[in-house]
């Protein structure tokens, strides 16, 4: 597994910064810039405008590049970016109004603050690079994550947007910001788990969650926003898959695209997941009906989480290879398996002994 | 609740039912009746509600994405990308459909001149694009090899992405057309009437270049493969050609798309008297060609399609089919794509100046060295749009249909026919009635079929929604 935290020490400091980690001199030079200067026994030291930063268990090549939230009183970095990953998230908060019964991070009522290191952060990312954002719910902080998007993306053209939100807190008046961002630098991924009201609104524990959803998907509709749309597939709401389909051709047919996605085995999903997970590689024939069906209607649906030998031949194409780096495993099936250069594979916390049936080797 | 306005038409077993934004189903004259006497019970409003024809409050979900289906069934006017070059009108076959369209192989004055060459390539240069597709026709365009070879020269240099078709009769190929063709960034473009006799009556004539055409298609399907190769029939619906090999011809050549394109009766063709059934004729053919592919697509489980039909079903199915030539709406012509004649006049279509030739009506746009007339094409798109036609807008495959001026033209010499009366609308109130009746058909070859055909796995069986 890939380590998103170092054990570090950083002299003279007392409040968090970022650093973005340099193996050699003068490739980039900001205020946040350190560099490689030696190794010493396992640890890589670096140096910079604001003195040494020692990284515990960092081999030379490894992070050139990435982008360090150093926490100086807790001898710590938060890997925030890796510069050869396309997978790089920021979590803006723990906070949300919502409590899905499979969240995966469960929410907590503490909120800090780190906005502007963030910035910092995103400022520095690789060229091109597509940056997460997710929660916690990212819009209970409306204004500063605008401010972020806003002012990055002035500064960096070249940098893309992925925000994860419950899409309960956007209001008319938010069309006008949302346009003035650069056309589709931003994807809104927004959870719809059920067409039904009553449903939706048990799975996301909130009350006329729904709702409120659906307006706010006619304003980012509204605003040219691009959105993904995101299903989770439970035993609770697998069954009425179609019927969503039909419901986003003829409501929702602006979407980018939908995601339809299987379970991942934490947080809440793991209390709960004897009840919550549907094992597609037995029955798919809910949601290859939803898949055509989108599909035929002009809804570019797709696939997420979904090991290649758990879908049938004729849905394979349309399910790429999702799971991020850093916490994707394989299982001994797949040692000899011809498809898993292009197989997404499992969840580090895939559990072994309750999970799909038919895993077998392509 | 307000439901948007609802068009209507009875199909032999049901009635369909659409708004203007492309939603649609089935019910009956039961419903029909009580939409029209404004008497809808609850049920009817709450299926219209969830099929997407009424919402509660302006900027509601559903308002919302009426609107959006609705902007999204318009074509929108992208930049000239997409230009067709005629550098000779000389061929080296007659075609009995096709005199307008050629001059004999050794006439002179057929061919661009050098200067003409010179204007076409700073056209070109002066387009508002990083990428372009060339078509080449004719006349026979491979016996104009050198000024073929000028032009994709100067587009591979000038643009980043650069796509050639040669539409050619693949009638007489030596060294040098083969290696022109072999190009990665070339597609061959050709007809094959069906089998060999149909070929000879309609374009060979004699057995001996029946022979070396069909010698060259199969050349051509070996060197270039099916994906870079494509052929069309053209179908005469007076002496249509067996149907069965017309498949096995093009299942043979690797092509599971046949576009079935009526004889263009422009032209001396057109001089033949044009005969009244010859509509009925056309839709009876094409609709029984269509299940003689689900017929055989089921026995063989080898899929072929019928283009525009496919074409159709999915416009029917969603939007974002929006850029098709010969179907669209509005139909902004000289504007993405525009042909360059032997002589250097710009012309909307192949059909538009095929219809000048002949010296009916002036239908060119401009000149290649002085670029497209904008007063002229400002004034021919003027009424290139089925919005507000008076048939049309009570006809519910409005919002699929396209329209076409120029066939209106050509046939009828003028653009205000009533719309019913025109080949144009007949051929496609008849091919929007197939997909209707395809779509709600209970029955698993044509399930089979319609699936491949939508370009999904299987066909979903609550796609098409039916109200009582
Ligand atoms: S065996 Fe493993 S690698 Fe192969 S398709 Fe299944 S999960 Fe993927
Ligand atoms: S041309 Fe005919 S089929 Fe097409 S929309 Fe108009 S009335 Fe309908």
């Amino acid at each position: 597994m890939i380590s998103l935290r170092f054990a570090v020490e950083a002299t003279g400091a007392r409040h968090p910064f970022v650093v973005r980690l340099n193996d050699d001199y003068g490739l980039r030079s900001t205020t946040h810039d350190v560099y490689l200067a030696e190794f010493e026994g396992a640890d890589a030291v670096f140096e910079g405008p604001g003195g040494l930063l020692r990284v515990q268990g960092l081999r030379s090549g490894e992070a050139d590049g990435d982008v360090l939230l150093v926490i100086p009183d807790r001898n710590i970095a938060h890997r925030l970016i890796r510069a050869a990953s396309d997978h790089n998230t920021l979590l803006v908060t723990e906070r949300c109004d919502q409590l899905c019964v499979m969240c995966s991070q469960p929410p907590k009522t503490r909120h800090v603050d780190m906005f502007s290191l963030l910035e910092t952060a995103a400022l520095l990312a690789p060229r091109d690079a597509t940056i997460g954002i997710s929660g916690g719910e990212p819009t209970l902080y409306k204004d500063q994550l605008f401010g972020l998007l806003t002012r990055v993306l002035e500064a960096r053209p070249d940098v893309s947007f992925h925000v994860l939100t419950n899409a309960q807190h956007f209001v008319e008046q938010d069309v006008q910001t949302l346009r003035a961002l650069p056309a589709g630098s931003v994807t809104w991924g927004v959870p719809l788990y059920s067409a039904d009201p009553g449903l939706h609104d048990r799975i996301v524990g909130k009350q006329g969650a729904q709702a409120a959803l659906l307006n706010n998907l006619a304003i980012l509709c509204r605003a040219g926003a691009a959105i993904e749309l995101r299903t989770v597939i439970m035993r609770l709401n697998v069954a009425r898959l179609t019927e969503l389909a039909v419901f986003l051709v003829t409501h929702v047919p602006f979407v980018t695209n939908w995601a339809i996605m299987q379970l991942e085995n934490i947080g809440y999903a793991r209390k709960n997941w004897d009840e919550l997970f549907e094992d597609t590689s037995i029955s798919f024939g809910h949601v290859a009906s939803a898949l055509d069906l989108a599909r035929a209607r002009g809804i570019s649906a797709v696939l997420y989480n979904f090991p290649l030998c758990t879908v049938p031949e004729p849905y394979r194409a349309l399910a790429p290879s999702t799971i991020s780096d850093w916490k994707r495993r394989y299982l001994s099936e797949c040692d000899d398996c011809s498809a898993r250069s292009r197989c997404g594979g499992f969840f580090e916390w895939y559990p072994d002994d309750r999970g799909f049936a038919g895993v077998r080797h392509l | 609740m307000k439901v948007w306005p609802l068009k209507f038409r009875d199909l032999v077993d049901g009635t369909i039912f659409a708004d203007d934004a492309g939603g649609w189903f089935k019910s009956d004259r039961g419903f029909l009746d009580r939409y029209g006497k404004d008497q809808l019970a609850p049920d009817d409003l709450s299926f219209l509600q969830s099929n997407g024809h009424a919402y509660e409050r302006v900027g509601d979900l559903s308002h919302t994405a009426f609107a959006w289906r609705w902007a999204s069934r318009q074509a929108v006017a992208s930049p000239l990308a997409y230009v067709i070059l005629v550098p000779t009108l000389r061929c080296n076959l007659s075609c009995g459909y096709c005199q307008v369209s050629r001059a004999a192989e050794t006439a002179r004055g057929f061919d661009w001149s050098s200067e003409t060459l010179k204007d076409v390539l700073r056209f070109l240069d002066r387009l508002e694009t990083d990428q372009i597709k060339i078509e080449f026709q004719g006349g026979e365009p491979t016996l104009r090899l050198d000024l073929l070879e000028a032009v994709r020269d100067f587009c591979r240099k000038r643009f980043l992405r650069s796509e050639f078709v040669v539409c050619t009769n693949l009638q007489r190929l030596g060294a040098a057309e083969w290696s022109f063709l072999e190009a990665a960034d070339t597609f061959t473009s050709t007809s094959v009437d069906g089998d060999a006799s149909t070929h000879e009556r309609q374009r060979t004539v004699s057995a001996a270049l029946t022979d070396e055409f069909f010698g060259n298609l199969a050349m051509a399907a070996e060197r270039l493969g099916p994906h870079r190769m494509s052929a069309l029939p053209t179908i005469d619906p007076f002496s249509p050609p067996d149907f069965m090999s017309l498949c096995e011809t093009y299942e043979q050549l690797g092509i599971a798309s046949i576009y079935l394109r009526p004889v263009n009766h422009q032209g001396f063709a057109r001089r033949r008297r044009m005969r009244s059934e010859e509509m009925l004729l056309w839709n009876r053919m094409h609709s029984d060609f269509i299940e003689l592919l689900i017929r055989r697509n089921a026995e063989t489980g080898h899929f072929l399609e019928e283009y525009y039909f496919t074409h159709a079903l999915r416009r029917v199915l969603s939007a974002g089919l929006e850029h098709h030539v010969d179907i669209r709406n509005p139909n902004l012509f000289a504007t993405d794509y525009v042909l360059v004649d032997f002589d250097g006049k710009l012309y909307p279509t192949d059909e538009a100046r095929m219809l000048s030739r002949i010296g009916h009506v002036d239908l060119s746009v401009g000149h290649v060295a002085t670029g497209i007339d904008g007063e002229r094409r400002a004034a021919m798109n003027a009424s290139s749009m089925n919005n507000f036609d008076p048939d049309c807008i009570h006809c519910p495959y409005q919002t699929f249909c396209g329209t076409d001026l120029i066939d209106d033209v050509s046939r009828y010499g003028r653009v205000d026919v009533p719309r019913h009366d025109t080949w144009f609308c007949q051929r496609h109130m008849a091919l929007f009635d197939k997909v209707f009746e395809l779509v709600y058909r209970d029955d698993v070859a044509t399930r089979l079929s319609l699936a491949r055909w939508a370009g999904v796995a299987e066909w979903p069986i609550g796609l098409a929604r039916r109200h009582s």
